[in-house]
């Protein structure tokens, strides 16, 4: 077998049980015993519950167990206040309801029917309560409060340490950035521009729903089957709430369809752990893709954009007031306002700041992790008006980008330096791929040259944070045959992380790919991994499966330097074997010597803690950092408003692609996503009630809607601390895309919509009242 | 009341007792233990649950079981002779056509339905084809590589 | 989905009978792509579904040059996309049918049953409405055959009696020469409803619009004809100004609905655009170009 290769396109190892249809996601599981779970929804957006009977429902045939809000609020074993930053939710409503699908009570039965029928059964009584449905509603004074109060945790994620609500309003997190002085800034400037950008709420739509499978044990035990990207996190979650060592619970996850930051923190564990308990017996819970709208959302935003800016296109000074609407519950909403402000100013040396973003409780499906997110809503605002100013001052937008963008060593808002920074070769790379500055774009030629089409291109870039401070630990295990497992946290949900994990340790070790088995994902088993989002699983867990692997090699080393009796400094590794000045040795006949027989285990263990500081003593927001552009090129009709992309090119600075194919499928698949959030998706509310929970009125871009070429294209400024130089892929390259899109629109047709989705009718609208 | 209704599936005798209301998914899936058919969006749009009914792609999740009386059905299960591959496997392996597998078994049975009707298909008739199925990870590039491919070499 | 009892007769008679028989409480059942959502979100539910999927004079597709295209009601919208025949002789419809839904809604769901859902956002209607086609409708007192334009009554509802079931669409043979052209305009996404589609006819004498249709579908309750932009286009020759004009009366005497696919301002200005274009490609094929 041939060695492992870093920059190389392997088969990836989960396809052949993908293809085949054996992959088996949770869903497709059942545990003996098994019942299944029913989840009973609040229709009103805001309501106080007067009373719940549930007597009916224990009646229907089949029904194993029931559970309200009772059961939360007098079990001793349970501590019903939950959530990944304040733990302002709860199992199921205790006071009120806070959102149309809030969670009211569940029911366990023997076919899912029974509990379908129980749930019809079940009485609610409700007081309506008035609502406050946006944004603008919720921070009027004397607004009607989504919480009167909240709790916060203990201790929880180090960057969000010093967020808190603000007491009697429904601002959940303001996050205030600062830097020189505005006035000064704005003083100095010779044009100011201020704009108001908009982006609905959407939603995730993997194609597979959350689902659970819990089993509470008599002694404590709860072992939990989940769809979720962060075991670790639920499974702490889980252990506070249900009062039991962390060591009592055990999640286990499988295959993910789909993540994309909608399965991350407690999702339908808590009250699938609740039934079990209740049922005395395993139960799963699957959503179904409506429930799915009432479970998670991305943040609808506002973002209002003063920038201050020389005659020469040199930006001084931004104002930015960013209003997120983080929905019932906080969910992740105080990470997202505070990545949405450090990203406002952009990409651009800006010395002068005055950002105020602000997650708002609204009595809407809460709002929480979406790839890319705190990015993708200010990325938005700041791209487009980048547009607006390049027009104003006749500068072309690519010079605009290229002369205010980020170089290396540059300080990044905070102060902070950025290293590894590939900005201007991802725009200079989007731009040679769509043709900038020239009417040719190669394109297949298939559009006839029609007056009522025109053409346009447009330009946007990037930067985003990954989470940090974090953890990511790692063990590699050598078997006797020299074969090789890797024990990770990181959960393959697509990305491909599985792969490329192995490819690491191979590199590393000089193992074939074939003889490296990446084991699932259990709590019981891997070491403690924060969370797979963020796009960080490359460069945290790659680097801590990275120095396992040297850890093993340390320990083959001085196994050797025992058993063959030869001084340490005279023994290397190549091509797979352990070198000696007079021989090689392969790794299985190292472990027979060492064990005596075909037997034994060797483990390595590695781990990565980054923290709030790097190693140079600098403050460090962010490990590393992404940098990404986007192009598009698009055709209008001018008639109807309507346009279709016709191409689209995406760079990303990856620092190094270990598995190239696999980096330019994430780079074209979130370029897709990309796509879906700028021409077609929002969630429609009328009065609080989602007008379209399912995929025929939610409208997801399907493969007739791709242009002809995606062009992915990987930039590599290799990072310090990478593993071999990398970076992140998984979310860099969607947030360019609707700002890109929308800078094509203007460029080919002279309108400029600050509103998403850029729907034919605003295009149209726009036209219509630049001709009156 | 159930009716008793026998099919071929994957090449295999079956028989079952099926309500009217029981959907095709639900029969394969649960009665028959063949999981590559995934519920996605349970009407008719995004083709998690395509199956092959007499070669057709049909929603599994909205068809009834006993209207499939008689037919026969191809699962993804039934697409692989053992270790052999269909070259579609083949094929959407090599060109990285799938992410997370979800929409996958949904994309390959269309694909084959699309080139047992047409051996040599068009770009756009591959697009027509292929259009009602989603994909959310953001394959279509790597689908649209890999059916050709295959339909190159037939 | 709630049980039900799924009869299963051989005839259009037996049919008939059993859907009288149990009126109130039963619904006809041929591909369901319509019937099975209704039932999933509990918004219907029947105790009885008459499945005619085994009645064989629904199936099929025939023609002669007298009487046109008799279309059975359970021909499937693929079988219509794919019927040479209908390539042939109005191809129209196959590439109507080309854009309807996804390839396997299209399998399964049928022409009958297309019509019978009184579905607004939908595609063939307006074409065969655009054709002067007729329904052959059975019940259990006998057979009635009414123009398509009669069967819609409002949203989600049609002319039909509870014991009456749709037989078959009967397209009569246009008369030489005749142009149509049919346009379904998407706002979003290519696999999403329509927005409005539109079909013009002209059947001329010389160059002069002897007969026009103008159709319009996705704008109100029921596919209607613009009945005023047909006669300002009829017995006249059509130039790029008459058309845009005839586009602006069939827009203005529509009335459209707000909803997720348009604003009422946006659909009436697409339906200008497509009568439009729809009248300038059905004049040009006409005149054989």
């Amino acid at each position: 077998m041939e060695l492992t290769e870093i920059g190389k396109s392997y088969r990836r190892l989960d396809y052949q049980t993908k293809v085949t249809g054996r992959a088996q996601y949770l869903a497709d599981m059942n545990v003996p015993g098994m019942c299944h779970g029913k989840i009973l929804r609040s229709p009103y957006a805001h309501a106080r519950i007067r009373k719940i009977d549930a007597s009916k429902a224990l009646n229907v045939p089949g029904v194993v167990a029931v559970l309200t809000r009772d059961d939360i609020l007098h079990d001793e074993g349970i501590e019903p206040y939950y959530g990944p930053v304040f733990k302002d939710q709860t199992i199921v409503a205790v006071e009120k309801v806070r959102h149309v699908g809030d969670p009211v009570a569940a029911v366990a039965a023997l076919s899912v029917d029974a509990a379908e029928m129980a749930l019809g059964l079940i009485e609610v009584d409700y007081e309506e309560l008035p609502t406050v449905l946006d944004v603008h509603e919720s921070l009027k004074p004397n607004a009607i409060l989504v919480h009167d109060s909240v709790k916060l945790p203990s201790s929880g994620f180090a960057d969000l340490a010093e967020i808190k609500p603000v007491e009697g309003t429904n601002i959940c997190t303001h996050f205030k950035l600062n830097r020189g002085d505005i006035q000064k800034g704005f003083a100095e400037a010779d044009h100011i521009f201020e704009d108001t950008f908009t982006l609905p709420a959407t939603q995730h739509s993997f194609l597979e729903t959350h689902a659970c499978i819990a089993s509470a044990e008599p002694g404590g035990r709860i072992t939990v089957w989940a769809t979720t990207q962060n075991p670790f996190v639920v499974r702490t979650q889980l252990a506070n709430i249900f009062k039991v060592p962390v060591s009592k619970v055990r999640i286990i996850v499988p295959y993910l369809g789909g993540g994309y930051g909608g399965k991350v923190y407690p999702k339908v564990e808590p009250i699938t752990v609740a039934l079990a308990q209740k049922a005395g017996r395993p139960v799963r819970v699957v959503l179904s893709r409506e429930e799915v709208f009432y479970t998670i959302t991305k943040h609808a935003a506002a973002i209002r954009m003063k920038t201050g800016v020389k005659n020469d296109g040199t930006l001084i000074a931004r104002e930015c007031e960013i209003h997120l609407d983080t929905g019932a519950y906080a969910e992740i909403g105080p990470r997202v306002a505070k990545k949405s402000g450090y990203t406002a100013a952009g990409p651009y040396r800006i010395p002068n700041l005055k950002i105020d973003s602000y997650s708002v409780y609204t009595n809407k499906p809460p709002a929480g992790a979406f790839r890319g997110f705190g990015v993708s809503q200010s990325a938005w605002a700041v791209e487009s008006q980048m547009d607006i100013i390049a027009a104003a001052l006749k500068i072309d937008p690519l010079e605009l980008r290229k002369k205010n963008g980020y170089n290396e060593g540059d300080k990044f808002v905070t102060e902070e330096t950025l290293r590894a920074v590939g900005l201007k070769q991802c725009l200079d790379e989007v731009a040679t791929a769509i043709g900038w500055g020239s009417g040719e774009t190669g394109r297949d030629g298939d559009t006839e040259k029609k007056e009522n089409i025109r053409r346009g291109k447009g330009v946007a870039c990037m930067i985003k944070a990954t989470i940090t401070p974090s953890i990511s630990s790692a063990v590699v295990k050598l078997n006797e045959d020299a074969s090789l497992s890797i024990y990770a946290g990181t959960v393959e949900m697509g990305q491909g992380s599985e792969t490329v994990l192995a490819q690491i340790a191979g590199k590393e070790l000089g193992i074939p790919l074939g003889n490296i088995q990446v084991l699932g994902v259990d709590t019981d088993v891997v070491p403690y991994d924060l969370t797979t989002s963020s796009s960080r699983s490359t460069f945290h867990m790659g680097k801590a499966v990275q120095l396992a692997a040297q850890d093993l090699q340390r320990q083959l080393k001085q196994i050797v330097a025992t058993e063959y009796h030869v001084p340490e400094e005279k023994i290397s590794f190549a091509d797979g074997k352990v070198r000696l000045p007079e021989a090689q040795i392969a790794y299985a006949e190292v472990m027979f010597k060492r064990f005596g027989m075909q037997g034994g285990t060797l483990i390595g263990e590695g781990q990565v803690k980054t923290s709030t500081k790097d190693e140079f003593g600098e403050k460090s927001t962010s490990a590393f950092w992404f940098l990404a552009a986007g192009a598009a090129e698009v055709e209008v009709d001018v008639d109807t408003g309507k346009f279709k992309l016709v191409k689209y090119a995406t760079a990303v600075d990856v620092g190094k692609a270990l598995n190239p194919l696999g980096c330019r499928q994430q780079l074209a698949g979130a370029a897709i996503t990309g796509i879906g959030q700028a021409m077609f998706e929002e969630i429609a509310y009328d009065n609080g009630q989602l007008i379209n929970p399912n995929l025929v009125d939610y409208v997801l871009p399907s493969l007739g809607d791709m242009p002809p070429v995606i062009e992915p294209i990987c930039v590599e400024v290799p990072d310090r601390n990478g593993p071999f130089g990398a970076k992140g892929i998984g979310e860099s390259s969607l947030i360019p895309v609707a700002p890109a899109i929308a800078n094509a629109i203007y460029n080919a047709v002279g309108v400029r919509i600050k509103d998403l989705p850029i729907k034919a009718e605003k295009i149209y609208l726009a036209l219509e009242n630049r001709k009156s | 009341m159930k009716k008793a209704i026998s099919l071929r599936v994957n090449g295999l005798e079956r028989s079952a007792e099926a309500e009217p209301r029981l959907t095709l998914l639900d029969l394969v899936r649960e009665q028959f233990g063949l999981t590559g058919a995934k519920l996605g969006c349970d009407i008719q749009v995004c083709g998690a649950c395509t199956v092959l009914l007499d070669g057709k792609p049909v929603s599994a999740c909205s068809f009834l079981a006993v209207d499939a009386d008689g037919c026969e059905v191809l699962t993804i299960e039934g697409l692989s002779d053992k270790d052999k591959l269909h070259p579609l496997q083949d094929a959407f392996m090599e060109f990285g056509a799938l992410q997370c597998g979800y929409c996958t078994s949904g994309f390959i049975l269309t694909a084959k339905a699309l080139l047992d009707e047409h051996s040599h298909p068009s770009e756009q008739q591959i697009r027509d084809y292929l259009a009602g199925n989603f994909c959310r990870c953001g394959c279509y590039q790597e689908i649209m590589q890999a059916v050709k491919e295959v339909s190159g070499k037939a | 989905m709630k049980n039900f009892d799924y009869l299963e007769p051989s005839t259009v008679a037996e049919a008939c009978a059993l859907l009288k028989e149990r009126a109130g409480d039963a619904k006809v059942f041929a591909g369901g792509s319509h019937l099975t959502i209704l039932m999933k979100q509990g918004l219907y539910q029947p105790k009885t579904l008459v499945n005619i999927k085994k009645i064989p004079e629904l199936k099929g597709i025939q023609f002669d040059s007298t009487e046109g295209f008799k279309i059975g009601a359970l021909v499937t919208h693929r079988e219509l996309e794919t019927s040479a025949l209908v390539r042939e002789k109005l191809p129209v419809l196959c590439e109507a049918e080309r854009e309807v839904a996804n390839i396997r809604v299209r399998n399964m769901g049928t022409i009958g049953g297309n019509l019978a859902s009184g579905e607004p956002l939908t595609d063939l209607s307006q074409i065969f409405i655009a054709l002067d086609g007729r329904l052959e409708i059975l019940g259990s007192n006998g057979h009635r055959t009414i123009a398509v334009e009669e069967l819609f009554l409002d949203f989600y509802t049609t002319s039909l009696a509870e014991d009456e079931i749709i037989a078959r669409v009967v397209l009569p043979p246009l008369l030489r020469p005749s142009g149509i052209e049919y346009i379904r305009f998407s706002s979003s996404s290519v696999v999403d409803k329509p927005c409005a589609g539109v079909a013009v006819r002209f059947t001329l004498d010389k160059e002069v619009v002897q007969t026009a249709r103008v159709v319009l579908g996705c704008v109100g309750p029921t596919p209607v004809r613009a009945r005023q932009a047909e006669a300002s286009l009829t017995g006249k020759k059509i130039s790029l100004e008459l058309a845009a004009a005839a586009g602006k009366i069939a827009s203005q005497g529509c009335s459209p609905t707000d909803d997720l696919r348009g604003s009422e301002h946006y659909k009436r200005a697409i339906i200008g655009t497509l009568v439009k274009r729809a009248a300038l490609k059905a004049y040009e094929r006409a005149l054989g170009k």
